[in-house]
């Protein structure tokens, strides 16, 4: 097993996707967290940077990145299918269980690196963000830390999940398309017909379990939606089960022709 | 003990028979041309001899067992196409040997047999089909295995380098390794092989050594037209 999860390792580390998905969390992590700061203040949606409600919008802006880190994982297990590279990964690996546990803990380690360079960049610049408007920072060290941790936590929940459902769909750019179709109008759909489900729902869970609490948030989360219980990380959880449940089974019986 | 051993192998795609029934062993140290027209079935059995593709009926063994159970002692190169365009082919062989378990100071040698050292970090996007399937062959080679599957591995190689996989499958068959390759290349098999499996419409037609094949005046192409119609025929 160990030798499988190297090697899922390795295949993350020596493709340009991964640190071009890096990059693109980074970079509109601190995009978002400049409009944030700019215009915290001037609308109902957006509190008062003097705030803790406002240094808190800042510190949980991971929103991108969480998206990102779905997408990271669908790549990860699509891409195989696209490049063709599954034939020899079966070769290597035949017992093809045991490929996608360390494609899972593989996507899981490089989600949770992702979810971590976002939180830190949401920490940092957020925390700059008030210094510079001469604000007093509201939050608690311990604050931050749990909103770093869970940031961390969802993005790598986030990309094993989405790294199953990769193996689901062949097509890289149709798995790619139905991560975003799900995330950005699915669950806005379903949250919008019931608010109670919507800290279930993969994305927005991951989101509350970040710290994000609020419609300013990326996705836009239902006003009152409780952050960060045992709930909704058991409903992620669940959620993250039932489809690798599935797309094991699908992926056992699969002809590799 | 054959090194390879299909028995009533049957592999069905909705209402089309890929392979029907087909039985045929390779013997160990041999050099095997697997032959047939396009649709015969040939990479069907690859694939099923592999595991990579589960039959309806029937078993494929390699050394009297499953392909799971002798992966260490197998070495298979099926698809010219199948690399990460971003990787180098160093990197690609360091994925291939991590996964297998094997030793990465043997990367160096069989990138040296396939005449790719200098190429080694070069991104095989950049690769021509020719370079991708020396690259195949490569990584087919880690581990020093005692058996060889091959499909098409001569596609996309110039006339050069067909001069050159022929030397390297002579050189691999001489040090006792059994080789069993799949081509279109008549002549080259001629050239390679000496014993030949011939199947069409997923069924057997042939199954001897060249030698006893091939009579008098008549070339292996012949042979196999003849025996490829009178089988479209039936």
């Amino acid at each position: 097993m160990i030798t499988a999860i190297r090697a899922e390792l390795f295949k993350l580390r020596t493709t340009r996707m991964y640190y071009g998905l890096l990059g693109i969390a980074a970079g509109l992590t601190l995009l978002v967290e400049i409009v944030l700061s700019g215009r915290s203040g001037t609308t109902s949606l957006l509190p008062s940077l003097a705030t803790a409600a406002g240094q808190r919008a800042l510190a949980t802006n991971t929103g991108f990145a969480l998206l990102t880190a779905a997408v990271l994982g669908t790549i990860m297990s699509s891409g195989e299918f696209r490049h063709k590279t599954i034939t020899d990964t079966y070769l290597d690996q035949p017992d093809r269980a045991r490929v996608m546990l360390a494609k899972i803990v593989a996507a899981l380690a490089g989600g949770a690196l992702l979810g971590a360079v976002a939180a830190a960049i949401a920490t940092m610049a957020g925390r700059m963000a008030v210094s510079m408007k001469g604000d007093t920072v509201a939050l608690s060290g311990g604050d931050y830390t749990r909103y770093a941790a869970g940031t961390v936590l969802a993005a790598a929940l986030l990309a094993a999940t989405g790294c199953v459902a990769g193996s689901l769909i062949r097509s890289q750019i149709g798995a790619v398309i139905a991560v975003f179709i799900w995330s950005l109008a699915i669950e806005q759909i379903l949250a919008g017909l019931s608010r109670s489900i919507a800290r279930f729902l993969p994305l927005m869970g991951a989101a509350t379990m970040a710290g994000a609490n609020s419609r300013a948030a990326m996705p836009p989360l239902p006003d009152g939606i409780q952050p960060l219980s045992f709930a909704t990380m058991a409903g992620i959880l669940l959620t993250v089960l039932a489809v690798l449940a599935a797309g094991t089974a699908h992926t056992l019986n699969r002809d590799i022709t | 003990m054959p090194a390879i051993e299909v028995r009533g192998l049957t592999k069905r795609f909705g209402d089309i028979t890929a392979v029907d029934d087909l039985s045929f062993t390779v013997g160990a140290g041999t050099v095997t041309g697997f032959l047939g027209p396009n649709g015969a079935g040939k990479t069907t059995t690859l694939r099923m001899l592999l595991g990579l593709i589960r039959p309806d009926a029937g078993t494929a063994f390699i050394s009297g067992r499953p392909y799971r159970a002798v992966r260490d002692q197998v070495g298979a190169s099926l698809e010219a196409v199948g690399f990460h365009p971003g990787r180098t082919a160093r990197a690609h062989l360091r994925t291939r040997a991590m996964a297998r378990g094997l030793d990465e100071a043997g990367i160096d040698a069989v990138l040296a047999m396939v005449d790719l050292a200098g190429d080694a970090n070069r991104r095989t996007g950049v690769f021509s089909l020719g370079m991708k399937q020396r690259l195949g062959l490569a990584a087919a080679l880690l581990g020093d295995p005692e058996v060889l599957i091959l499909d098409e591995p001569a596609n996309g190689l110039d006339p050069e380098g067909v001069k050159w996989l022929r030397g390297l499958l002579r050189g691999l068959a001489g040090q006792g390794r059994t080789i069993f390759v799949s081509s279109h290349i008549l002549t080259e098999v001629t050239q390679t092989a000496d014993h030949i499996v011939i199947v069409n419409r997923g069924r057997l037609i042939a199954n001897a050594r060249l030698a006893d094949l091939i009579r008098g005046e008549e070339t292996l192409e012949d042979l196999f037209l003849n025996l490829t119609r009178k089988d479209a025929a039936k």
